[in-house]
């Protein structure tokens, strides 16, 4: 068998490996080292690569993971699953997005990737991630979140060839109705598009909103997804669950918001809206209705700003364009 | 009808006013000020002061207040509703002031405040000389952690205005009410007011942040009204709520540990000592310990996760509950 070797996770059997990757060093020249968990089954089959906290505050993929690994026996899995379950782990101890020990470039570290060796700190850190991923990635399997515990929906890098095909194929295992098929030219710079273009089908979850914004239910219901595209790949037994018709998206259309205050959203995620239609109420701090949020597109609410604050310039929402229904 | 002025909001009269009240000075020299509202009615009768977000991200009570000020009718006496009194924790969504360097800027440990302290013991203050001249009864918005969480304290615990707080307490009528010693929390707005014979009541609905629900804030509003009428300011009868349960005290429990944590117990439930209120994970994903209640009681709180630094309040414990 042959050996799989991310920083001290050394894997040259069936069975779990721990360990850690060095992603850089802190201030004080301490490490900063993230968590690896390396399951080997005992049959050979694919190299899936799932990571999480991309974005430090997005917990809810780490416990999703989480939840996969202590279900997992090497026993009956074909392949091998490689977790990366916190990839932002300053950010993630701080609780936000991205590291707090970026100073130079904003730090979204999935706009960073395949990284620099001799770059910015978060540049560094994709670096030293990307190397490994794709040296042994067969799939990847990327988990985020948005703002509010009811998103629910993915993304797959939709590249012409067998690329988009197989990350279609994984989005449709995965089931969320809500999907968009990421043109090319989108999203640069993040490890699902970058591993697309290096022949890694790659696909993102976003699955429940960042900090606690995510229950327990959450968690289990998407680790089932995530156990379907694991038997979709044929790494685990079973038969594949239809999770029924997905809406397939042209693009997505990001709003920030040009007004802040005291915010309460009206609409959930995975409702339909139409431009120009109420999507919230801002507040004075006297309590005093100071406009109202519309829909700057017609489309799916992928995710929506929880409030109960906002600035301007923050992610007001995240509305999926041009539902089309796909069956297959 | 004799002026009510707090900043730049000065009531003449029957109807509502809105101003800022100014608390402090940011560090490039802009003032910083708070939301003041007063409602008056034509009839005289009591003041009662209602203030939210003692600690900035508690938004929760700020929405509570603003809702209940855009539905209110009073039939007599005067409201004073601060909605925000820690703008800048407000602001960074964060417990304490990010202006605050000295005393850990826990406001509500801060009263009656210091002209001459620090910014928190300023800005409390400047609020609490209001507070002191015009109350005759008080009402603090908290939250704790999850949106679940439902309480409330009121003090004095006895004596006439103990009566008062009572009324107030029952009349608003969370299931898990405090009776609270004036013992504890000593430079909370509701202690100090207590001591000055003010009647007092802190409503703990819904949780940090962006954790709560429309239905906690519209619920709390219609227990608010119930108050009010309590108190005389709004005619009708009074609702009467069923089984309150009173506490002896409270325990703080902090986390001994760190880690990955999700909570096991939610808001209202009666644990026992030794049972497990919590479960640790390491950044691998296993189990690493299980977080058990050193106390029996009711869950008032508990530490959301999914992240528990050492030191944080893991779960917060009502003492000796008993039907009331």
């Amino acid at each position: 068998m042959k050996t799989i070797e991310i920083g001290t996770a050394r894997s040259t059997a069936p069975g779990t490996t721990k360990g850690f990757l060095k992603v850089g060093d802190l201030p004080d020249g301490q490490p900063i080292r993230i968590p690896v968990v390396i399951v080997r089954g005992e049959t050979d089959g694919p190299v899936a690569w799932m990571h999480g906290c991309v974005h430090g505050n997005e917990y809810c993929g780490t416990f999703i993971i989480h939840d996969l690994l202590r279900s997992l026996d090497p026993k009956t899995l074909k392949g091998t699953v490689v977790a990366l379950p916190i990839l932002n782990i300053t950010a993630f101890e701080t609780k936000q997005r991205m590291s707090p020990f970026e100073g130079y470039n904003g730090g979204d570290l999935n706009r960073c990737f395949p990284g620099q060796a001799n770059g910015p700190l978060t540049q560094q850190m994709a670096h030293a991630i990307y190397q490994p991923l794709k040296q042994y990635a067969d799939v990847l399997l990327d988990f985020h979140t948005a703002q509010t515990s009811d998103v629910a929906w993915a993304l797959y890098a939709d590249l012409p060839g067998d690329v988009g095909a197989r990350g279609r194929a994984i989005a449709k295992a995965f089931g969320y109705r809500s999907t968009l098929p990421a043109p090319g030219d989108i999203l640069g710079g993040s490890a699902m598009m970058t591993a697309a273009k290096d022949g890694i089908p790659a696909f993102i979850v976003e699955a429940g909103g960042k900090g606690p914004a995510f229950t327990d239910e959450i968690v289990a219901d998407a680790t089932e997804r995530l156990r379907n595209v694991l038997r979709h790949l044929g790494m685990l037994e079973g038969a594949v669950t239809d999770y029924g018709a997905q809406w397939h998206f042209s693009n997505f259309a990001w709003v920030h918001s040009t007004q802040g205050g005291l915010f309460q959203r009206s609409v959930a995620c995975g409702d339909r809206v139409e431009a120009g239609q109420s999507i919230g109420q801002y507040y004075d701090l006297h309590g005093l209705p100071s406009g109202e949020a519309r829909a700057p597109e017609s489309g799916i609410v992928l995710a929506i700003h929880p409030g109960p604050v906002m600035s301007t310039g923050e992610t007001l929402i995240h509305i999926g364009l041009n539902p089309r229904e796909v069956h297959a | 009808m004799e002026n009510i002025t707090i900043g730049s909001a000065v009531s003449t009269g029957p109807g509502r006013t809105d101003g800022m009240l100014q608390v402090g000075w940011l560090p490039d020299g802009y003032p910083m000020e708070i939301p003041v509202i007063i409602q008056r009615a034509a009839q005289p009768g009591p003041t009662v002061w209602i203030h939210g977000c003692v600690h900035g991200n508690e938004y929760c009570g700020t929405f509570i207040i603003h809702k209940f000020l855009r539905e209110m009718k009073l039939d007599r006496g005067t409201v004073i509703a601060l909605p925000v009194l820690n703008i800048t924790g407000f602001q960074k969504q964060q417990r304490m002031s990010p202006f605050e360097g000295y005393n850990g800027g826990d406001m509500n440990r801060c009263f009656p405040g210091n002209p001459g302290g620090s910014l928190t013991e300023q800005m409390a203050f400047s609020v609490f000389e209001h507070l002191k001249k015009h109350a005759t009864h008080f009402i603090d918005f908290h939250t704790a952690f999850t949106a679940d969480t439902r309480w409330a304290l009121f003090c004095p615990p006895d004596g006439k205005a103990g009566e008062a707080a009572e009324g107030m307490a029952r009349a608003f009528g969370y299931r898990d009410t405090l009776p609270t010693p004036m013992t504890i929390l000593g430079g909370s707005a509701l202690i100090e007011a207590a001591k000055l014979g003010i009647p007092g009541l802190i409503v703990e609905a819904g949780g940090i942040g962006p954790a709560f629900r429309p239905e906690t804030v519209a619920e709390a509003v219609d227990r608010l009204n119930n108050v009010l009428r309590q108190i005389g300011l709004v005619d009708g009868a009074v609702e009467k709520h069923e089984d309150i349960t009173f506490f002896s005290n409270f325990a703080w429990i902090n986390a001994r540990r760190g880690g990955l944590f999700r909570p096991a117990v939610r808001c209202g439930v009666t644990i026992k000592e030794g049972d497990i209120v919590g479960r640790y994970y390491d950044v691998h994903g296993d189990l690493v310990e299980e977080a058990r209640a050193p106390f029996s009681g009711v869950v008032l709180a508990v530490g959301a996760g999914p992240l528990m630094p050492n030191g944080e309040i893991l779960v917060h414990v009502g003492l000796d509950p008993r039907a009331a």
